[in-house]
């Protein structure tokens, strides 16, 4: 697995790239299907694609997952066919919020704060920059605020689904030997069961 | 038995934050309640307010838009959509409006209906454009 022609640090970064785009694949796979999935409330959306995001943070860093989250957005709504349109200003506010609180939130509690509180502090941020622009672009009026509530509720609850998802994915992905180097530079707690990778 | 590994890796701040979180959210819903009830309606298509009521007399009336005339009453102190030319009809799923801030909307039809109560006075009781 581990070539030994080669430069770790670049074998590393290479690395990076691939799975950076691999989560980027997942992410806009997952947004597309929650989009086209048919709902009774069209606002409502658990946002699963945020597990990537979460995966890429923890991972790779606070870049890595506004790369992830950014190119989700932009190809997902090129796809779609909702770029630039009212729907991609709501995506984009809501995505750029819920990013910089999770980033913002990794950065200063990381080694007491897991994938869980960070997603939740995500999807709550989501609905909120959501709603935000919603007010100030397309509504105008403060009786939109009285939807907060419910989507608050949702979103929390949402956001502990993602983060118990990327929680196990995390697990999952660091017993691979692919991410051995990882281990101890980005998880809050690690245990570390089996005997290494070389 | 993942989701087992996983719900035992949940740290104590994890757990404080998100029961922190769910209180907060709980007590927004708090905000819900106390509110009058409403007065008048108020009647924005495109944005623009085009007709007002009061919530006290039973009438019916028709709002247009760019997809068509948007059916509407008012009838035991609420207003509610009766018909639209929308695909989705959500503006009917919608129900009753009667509390002041409570809203109505059929987002395709760019017609927005909301209740406003005592302390907003006008000088008119009833406008129509």
């Amino acid at each position: 697995m581990i070539s030994s022609a080669v430069d770790p640090v670049q074998l590393e970064e290479v690395r990076k790239r691939v799975f950076l785009a691999l989560f980027i694949a997942l992410a806009v796979a997952l947004h597309a299907v929650e989009y086209l999935l048919p709902s009774p409330l069209p606002w409502f959306r658990f946002g699963l694609a945020n597990i990537l995001t979460l995966t890429a943070l923890f991972l790779y860093g606070v870049r890595a997952a506004w790369v992830v989250t950014l190119c989700r957005i932009l190809i997902g709504s090129l796809l779609l066919g909702t770029l630039f349109s009212p729907a991609f200003l709501l995506s984009m506010s809501g995505g750029i919020l819920a990013t910089l609180l999770m980033t913002s939130s990794f950065r200063f509690f990381r080694p007491r704060i897991g994938p869980v509180g960070v997603s939740v502090l995500g999807a709550l941020g989501h609905a909120s920059g959501q709603l935000l622009i919603a007010w100030l672009l397309i509504v105008r009026h403060p009786s939109i605020w009285l939807m907060l509530p419910f989507f608050l509720l949702f979103s929390l609850i949402s956001g502990i689904i993602n983060g118990l998802a990327a929680d196990m994915l995390l697990e999952f992905l660091l017993k691979h030997p692919a991410f051995s180097r990882l281990k101890n530079s980005c998880r809050f707690s690690v245990e570390n069961n089996d005997t290494g990778s070389l | 038995m993942a989701l087992g590994a996983t719900l035992k890796r949940l740290t104590r701040f994890d757990r404080y934050l998100v029961l922190s979180l769910a209180l907060l959210v709980s007590a927004s819903f708090l905000l819900l309640w106390g509110r009058q009830s409403g007065s008048r309606i108020v009647v924005d298509a495109d944005n623009r307010t085009v007709f007002t009521a009061p919530l006290d007399d039973a009438r019916h009336f028709e709002i247009e838009g760019p997809l068509g005339t948007t059916r509407m009453e008012i009838a035991d102190g609420a207003v509610r959509v009766l018909s639209s030319p929308c695909p989705q009809k959500i503006c009917i799923g919608l129900g009753d409006a009667r509390r002041a801030g409570d809203l109505l909307a059929c987002v395709p039809n760019r017609i927005v209906v909301r209740i406003e109560g005592e302390k907003e006075g006008e000088a008119y009781d009833l406008l129509s454009r």
